[in-house]
This record gives structure tokens, C-alpha cells and sequence, in this order.
């Protein structure tokens, strides 16, 4: 490395060059030319919640609809108990907190009694009476299910955002029936996504079609019947058509679905084979048979893919499928990379809506982030001055590596769309001062050498070379750390992670390659005598 | 400009007893002081408050609500601008400190008359008030302890790859050493246990590690080249050698810590505290913890090997 390599001098320039594209939207804001975003990423460095503020969501949370979601599973459950036994039930009925169940002779009743008692007796209250079944859910099991439903919804929506990006959202519960969203920064254009990917319910069910139609009266006139009530009683339901086939606006399916969304392992953005964006899906365990089940038996049929009620699209079953599967359609990427998300973290277990949207301010007083932004300012220009006073001409050396660093910093965490907390800030301020370590340690062990009696190229060349594995090893264990957090961390703990990643990698750079190119450069003259130091 | 004569050597190794009983008090008070407050003093994050949503027609500044609110007992937590500036609507939580949940009614009617009885919060309307849960959950917190104990494993497991067992024990035990004393000052002095706190002390680790790696590589230099010392010799020779730096180190970053710490205001403030204590004692135990222990380790290997 005596001579000034060009290839490293290239990549400082290249490196440099990128930060300050990646920093512009930062610093230029809405003062870009127009043609910046066609070229260049527009995204600058996402400041967080306490910083700049966001957009604020109020959910409502239809918690009620977890009642009778729960009084028809233990519907099905008794049901299920009852052919068993080979007892039959007339007709069921789901009235508020209640489900009852009517049946045709004292003999099934008493079986179905048996079976909820032997199974829900400690949450609700069963009365039997004039052949019919009363159960009757308690109170507290009841909130229960609400509060459950509500910290499940909670916890879709957590995954959602957060596999969005290191955005760092705060989502918190508010009352018994509602969800508090505060998303960073958050563009219009980001935030509609955002806004739809919150909402989007994510129920996906697999039906086989039984008829297609322009509209919904041409599907009714072909089964014969005037309403959709008729249809109901048949077993059968009419969905409305997104498959981008005009003739196809409304599909004729079976009414429930045998395999749904709830078995998917993991889902992702694919291409068809007209290169359109679509969503490949994988089913797990039960999912897998009970597919290869559908489509086993469905063979030359119609398979229409639910997704939030709507017929993404219908294709003919060629083959018993198990594993994996494909919705194709009319989507933008965009479209099918959310889609794919919001299949792989799940539906939402009960419907939500939004209730109010507004923009927030940031959570911390301008007064709290003008003094944090003052006390910053006065540390790094401290840590620049005592670098220079103390070693000098070094001192310099360090101060120019260390200005790269923030550059190159700065410039990555707009790169990866790192959010920035004030604690963030401050840490990265600290990053700087922990960065002049590396330059530390090599500079004192310069002037050891020095002393051992070395001439002065041979000093600097003993004093990088010896130190390079004392800087890899404590940079390599950090980063290690760090890494681990990112990996296994989730919300804030991911977003600091990542901070300080981008830290260790860009401190080691500035470190050992650009510090020690500037001090090339300064002793360029073979004749030194003396090293400022 | 030289801090130490380069070749003194400082004889480290011999003030280790008092430094084990030293270490072994802190960690006492420290743990006596978590346990005496039940537990951490947990910021609003990790709790969560109370919440008001305010729209104030008169368009008051957010320094005269928080003032004003402060005066009737109130301190608010954050006082948020929601919507545009021009509604003058605010989002204003408190911790539960302040207002527990059995109290919101009590604090909803005590907040109507504060807006009667001041005339800025003229025709000021609630527009709700509700208990709100945690931004940070409990499942969140344990995923945490459980990311940061297995960076303890993997930093175990490099560290046993490039030095030695005994070193990669004590660096490991010199962070939790650290850990615990930071924890227990931010307890000692009643502080908030925020998310900054906690960014704070995952910096006080990453710290930590580092300066210990740094004598460490130097002790693994020595007894390289000089085989015929005895082992204390070298440490003290190592410790002594890399001393310089390790002020210098401890000294710049400090020099970004006391502004952080009298200017930065109220967050930054604490953090500023938490790092402070976690240099003062990472740089304390790099020397006295961790490098003590690779003594005591050696001391018994070779016992070992005389047996």
C-alpha cells in the first residue's frame, strides 16, 4: 500500500459519490429537478415519530365478530360430535352471545347435551329445554375473546408494517375495540400503500366454480332462481369477478370453502408465464392434503381464488395439486408484493375499519429536538478539534476519514431506508467518536514504533499493518452483535442493529483504507524525516 | 504529545484482589437497587398511559399546555400536533404515574375545568380520552433478552475461535459485569427505563466488547514474543502498552458524551447518563474484569498441568 493504489482511490470516489446521491432528497428536499426520481432513488433519510412526525391511523376493531365466530365453531365442533353418533341436528341459530341448536327427537339433544357440556361447560351456560340446545357464553369468556381478537389484530398488523420495512411504527391498543397506528414520514404515495395494507382483511379461500357471468341475474336465471337468498339455501354463493375477463364479472361457487389462506407457510411475488407479477403461495401440513384433496377430485373443473370475497382468478385444475400454487391476475408488483406480505403474516381475524387518518406532528417539542441537534453538533466539532490538536498532521488524517465516514453513513442508512430516532442521532454521533478509536490505536502504535527506533515510512507502515487485526477483531465482534440483533430482533431493536451495522462496516473503511490513503498521500515525498504526529 | 511514558510498565495484575471486591460491591448495589424499586422503573413505551385528544380553537402554544398542565399536578408525557398546524388539535398522553387507569374519569372532569377556569383553552373541546396500551409489548422485551443473549453466544463462540477459551469467558462476563453496574445506576438514580436507555446499553456492550478486544489482541502479541515472562507480566505489559489508547478512546468519546449530556435536553440527557456510567465502567472492566480473569484462568491451567 505504499503507493497510492488506484483501485481504493476509485472506490472512495464511487462510495462517496453514491452517499451524496442517496443523501440528496435529505438535504434538497422538494427542490429536485423533476427528473431526480426517474433517475435516482427519492428517498431521503427517514426521520422517525419523534422527529417528524407521521401519519396517525385510529382502527376500529369489530371485536363482536369474534362472539359469533366462536358460537359457530362450537357449532361445528357439537355437529361434528353428533354424526359421530349418528345424531342429527335440525336447525342452529346465532343470536348475540347465544347459539341455539333445535333438534328432532329428546334422544339427539341429550347427546348433543353431553357432548357441550363434556367440552364448553366452563365458558358458557347450557340449558336444554322443549328439544332444543342453549349455550349461552359467559361474560368473562367473552371479553376474553374480545381482548384476544383485539391483540391478534394488533399483532397482524405488527407483522405487516414492520415487514414493510424498517419503518418503526407504533401500534398500540386503545380501549377494548380500537388500534392506534403512528407510521413515520410515511409519502402519500407510501402512505395509501400502507393504509391498504393494514386494512386488507387477507381472507384467501380456494372454491370450485359452478358457473361464470357477465352478470349476477344471468347466473341466477341458470340455477332457476330469482334471489341470493334462494342460492344460499342451495350451499351456493355468488362472488364478484376481478380476473380482468369482461365476460366473468360475477363467479357461481360452493358457499363454504374447504381449504382457505389459514394454511399458507410462506408466499411470495412470482412472474407467470406472460411475465406478469403474481403470487406463489405454499401450503403446510393439513393445508397440503386437504388441497391435493380438492384438486385431486376437481380434475377439469374451475378453481376460483378467493381473495377478500373477490375471484382473482378461476383456472381449470389440470392435475392434483399439494404443495404450491399460484394467483395470477391483474396486478401492478407493487400490488403483488403486498399481497404476498399480507398472505404470509396472516388474515386479520375479525374485519377492521378505518376510523380516522390524520397527519401528527412530531411526539417530541421542537425545543427537545433543537437542543439535541445543538448538543450533537458541539460533540462532533470537539472530537474534530481535539483529534487535530492532539495528533496533528494525523489528527487531520482522522478528521477526513472521519468526515468520509459520516458521509458514507449517512448515505447507506438513506440506502436501506433506515428510520432515525433522536437516541438514533445520538448514537450515531457517538458512532464518530468511537470511530477515532481505530485512528487511535494506530496512531499510538506509530509512535511506538517510532520510539523502538523505526524511520518514519516504516513507522506508519508497522503501525497500519500491526494494527489491522486489533481494529478487524473488535469491529468484527461488534458487528457480529449487531448482526444478531438485526436477525433475531424485531421493531426498534432491528432499526438500532442496523445502525450500528452500517456504523462498524463504514467506521473499518474509513479506518484502514481511507485513512491510511491520506496518509499515503501526505508522506508521498520519500525523504520524510519526521513524522507529525 | 505522549499521555504515558511508553515503556513504564504499571503493575495491573497485583491490584486485582481490590478490584474483584470492588466489582463485587457495585454488582451488589446495583441488584440491591433494582430489587429494592421492584424492578426497573419502566418508561411509558413499555407501560403504557393515558391518552387525550384536544382540539383548542384559541390555538394556544404546546409550551403554555404543557405549562399549564403541569401546574395542576399534571406532567404530560408528549404533547403531539395532530392533523395541521391550523387545527390546533393535540395529542397529549401521560404516564400512568400520573394518571393511573381507575383515575381517567376523575382526570377527564379535573381536564374540563382547567379549560373552563383558563381563558387560552376557550371553547378547547376533548374529543377522547382513552387508556392506551404499550407501543413496546412484553413479547417484544423477551425477544429482545433472547437476541442479546445469543449475540453473548455468538461473540463466545468468535472469540474461543480467534483468542482462547479463558478470553472469550472473560470478555463475555466483563459485559454482563458492565450491563448490570449500568442497569443498576440507571436504577440508583430513579431514572425512566425508555427505549433509549435501551439503545444506550446495547451501545455500552458493543463498547465494552471492543476495548476489551483491543488489550486482549495486545496480551496475545506479547506472549507470542515473549515466551519466557510469567503470564501476569504480560498481561501487565499488555495493559500497560495499550493504556494510552485507551484513555485517548475513553477521553473522545467523552468529549461527545458532556455536551450530549448538558445540552441534549431530557432524552438525550439520560442516554447521555447511561452511556457515561457504561464507558467509565467498560473501560474500568476491560482491565480489571476481563483481563483479571484470563489471569485467574491461566493461573489454574497451569496448576492444573503441574498436578
Amino acid at each position: 500500500m505504499r503507493k497510492v493504489s488506484r483501485g481504493w482511490v476509485l472506490t472512495i470516489v464511487l462510495v462517496s459519490l453514491m452517499s451524496l446521491i442517496f443523501l440528496a432528497p435529505t438535504f434538497a428536499g422538494d427542490n429536485l429537478p423533476s427528473w431526480w426520481s426517474k433517475v435516482f432513488p427519492s428517498k431521503g433519510i427517514r426521520l422517525g415519530l419523534d422527529l417528524k412526525g407521521g401519519i396517525f391511523l385510529m382502527l376500529g376493531v369489530q371485536v363482536d365478530d369474534s362472539v359469533e365466530q366462536e358460537l359457530n365453531s362450537i357449532s361445528e365442533i357439537i355437529k361434528s360430535d353428533l354424526t359421530k353418533s349418528r345424531a342429527l341436528v335440525k336447525s342452529s341459530d346465532i343470536n348475540g352471545s347465544t347459539l341455539t341448536l333445535n333438534f328432532y327427537s329428546k334422544d339427539d339433544l341429550d347427546k348433543a347435551l353431553t357432548a357441550a357440556n363434556d367440552n364448553f361447560s366452563n365458558v358458557a351456560s347450557i340449558n336444554a329445554s322443549d328439544l332444543s340446545l342453549r349455550i349461552q357464553l359467559n361474560s368473562a369468556y367473552i371479553g376474553e375473546l374480545k381482548k384476544n381478537a383485539l391483540t391478534q389484530v394488533k399483532q397482524v398488523i405488527e407483522n405487516r408494517v414492520t415487514a414493510f420495512g424498517l419503518v418503526e411504527p407504533s401500534i398500540q391498543t386503545t380501549g377494548n375495540d380500537r388500534i392506534l397506528i403512528q407510521v413515520p414520514g410515511a409519502s402519500q404515495q407510501d402512505r395509501e400503500r400502507i393504509v391498504d395494507l393494514i386494512k386488507k382483511a387477507a381472507v384467501l379461500e380456494f372454491k370450485i366454480v359452478n358457473a361464470a357471468g357477465i352478470t349476477e341475474d344471468v347466473i341466477l336465471q341458470g340455477q332457476g332462481v330469482t334471489s341470493k337468498e334462494e342460492l344460499a339455501s342451495k350451499n351456493l354463493e355468488i362472488h364478484p369477478g376481478e380476473t380482468g375477463n369482461q365476460n366473468e364479472n360475477f363467479f357461481l361457487t360452493e358457499d363454504v370453502a374447504k381449504v382457505t389462506g389459514e394454511s399458507i407457510s410462506d408466499a411470495r411475488i412470482s412472474f407467470d408465464n406472460f411475465g406478469r407479477p403474481a403470487v406463489l403461495f405454499r401450503f403446510k401440513g393439513d393445508g397440503a392434503t386437504n388441497f391435493g384433496e380438492l384438486t385431486g377430485e376437481n380434475i377439469g373443473q374451475r378453481l376460483a381464488i378467493v381473495l377478500d370475497g373477490n375471484v382473482k382468478s378461476a383456472p381449470v385444475v389440470n392435475d392434483k395439486i399439494t404443495y404450491e400454487g399460484t394467483i395470477t391476475g391483474t396486478f401492478t408488483p407493487e400490488e403483488a408484493k403486498d399481497l404476498a406480505l399480507v398472505l404470509r403474516s396472516g388474515a386479520l381475524p375479525v374485519p377492521v375499519a378505518v376510523e380516522q387518518e390524520r397527519s401528527v406532528g412530531p411526539s417530541l417539542g421542537q425545543d427537545s429536538i433543537d437542543k439535541g441537534r445543538l448538543s450533537m453538533i458541539v460533540g462532533g466539532i470537539l472530537v474534530i478539534f481535539f483529534m487535530a490538536y492532539f495528533y496533528r498532521l494525523q489528527g487531520i488524517v482522522a478528521d477526513i476519514a472521519l468526515l468520509l465516514n459520516m458521509l458514507f453513513i449517512m448515505g447507506f442508512l438513506s440506502a436501506f431506508g433506515v428510520t432515525l430516532t433522536l437516541p438514533g442521532i445520538a448514537g450515531l454521533v457517538l458512532t464518530l467518536g468511537m470511530a477515532v478509536d481505530g485512528n487511535i490505536i494506530i496512531f499510538e502504535r506509530i509512535k511506538e514504533e517510532l520510539a523502538n527506533g523505526k524511520s518514519p515510512l516504516a513507522a506508519i507502515e508497522a503501525g497500519y499493518s500491526r494494527s489491522l487485526w486489533t481494529i478487524l477483531d473488535a469491529n468484527i465482534t461488534t458487528l457480529l452483535t449487531a448482526l444478531i440483533l438485526f436477525w433475531f430482533g424485531t421493531g426498534p431493536i432491528k432499526g438500532f442493529a442496523a445502525t450500528l451495522s452500517i456504523g462498524i462496516v463504514s467506521t473499518v473503511f474509513s479506518n484502514v483504507i481511507v485513512a491510511r490513503l491520506v496518509t499515503n498521500y501526505f508522506y508521498r515525498d520519500k525523504n520524510v524525516t519526521t513524522v507529525s504526529i | 504529545m505522549d499521555i504515558f511514558k511508553l515503556d513504564n510498565t504499571y503493575d495491573f495484575v497485583s491490584k486485582i484482589p481490590t478490584a474483584v471486591k470492588f466489582s463485587v460491591l457495585l454488582i451488589v448495589i446495583s441488584l440491591g437497587s433494582v430489587i429494592y424499586h421492584g424492578g426497573p422503573n419502566w418508561g411509558v413505551e413499555f407501560t403504557g398511559g393515558t391518552e387525550v385528544q384536544v382540539n383548542f380553537p384559541q390555538g394556544p402554544e404546546v409550551k403554555f399546555i404543557r405549562d399549564s398542565l403541569e401546574t395542576q399536578g399534571y406532567q404530560a408525557e408528549a404533547v403531539q400536533q395532530f392533523g395541521l398546524a391550523s387545527d390546533h388539535e393535540y395529542l397529549i398522553s401521560f404516564s400512568p404515574k400520573v394518571v393511573s387507569f381507575d383515575q381517567i374519569q376523575d382526570f377527564k372532569e379535573k381536564l374540563n375545568e382547567v379549560i373552563t377556569t383558563t381563558p387560552e383553552f376557550a371553547d378547547a373541546q376533548i374529543q377522547r380520552i382513552d387508556y392506551i396500551g404499550p407501543k413496546i409489548g412484553k413479547e417484544l422485551v423477551q425477544k429482545a433478552i433472547l437476541s442479546i443473549l445469543l449475540a453473548c453466544v455468538g461473540i463466545l463462540i468468535y472469540l474461543v475461535f480467534r483468542f482462547e477459551f479463558g478470553f472469550a469467558v472473560g470478555a463475555v462476563i466483563a459485559l454482563f459485569h458492565d450491563t448490570i453496574i449500568t442497569v443498576g445506576a440507571i436504577s440508583l438514580m430513579d431514572k425512566e427505563f425508555t427505549l433509549a436507555i435501551v439503545a444506550a446499553l446495547l451501545t455500552v456492550i458493543g463498547y465494552s466488547v471492543n476495548d476489551t478486544i483491543v488489550i486482549f489482541d495486545r496480551i496475545r502479541e506479547n506472549m507470542a514474543k515473549s515466551l519466557q515472562k510469567s503470564f501476569p507480566n504480560i498481561v501487565n505489559e499488555g495493559v500497560s502498552q495499550t493504556l494510552s489508547r485507551t484513555i485517548l478512546t475513553g477521553v473522545t468519546v467523552f468529549i461527545v458524551l458532556i455536551p450530549l449530556f448538558f445540552l441534549g435536553g431530557a432524552v438525550i440527557h439520560d442516554f447521555a447518563f447511561t452511556l457515561i456510567v457504561g464507558v467509565l465502567i467498560g473501560t474500568y472492566s476491560s482491565i480489571f474484569v476481563a483481563s483479571a480473569f484470563v489471569v485467574y484462568w491461566r493461573k489454574r491451567k497451569e496448576a492444573e498441568k503441574v498436578m
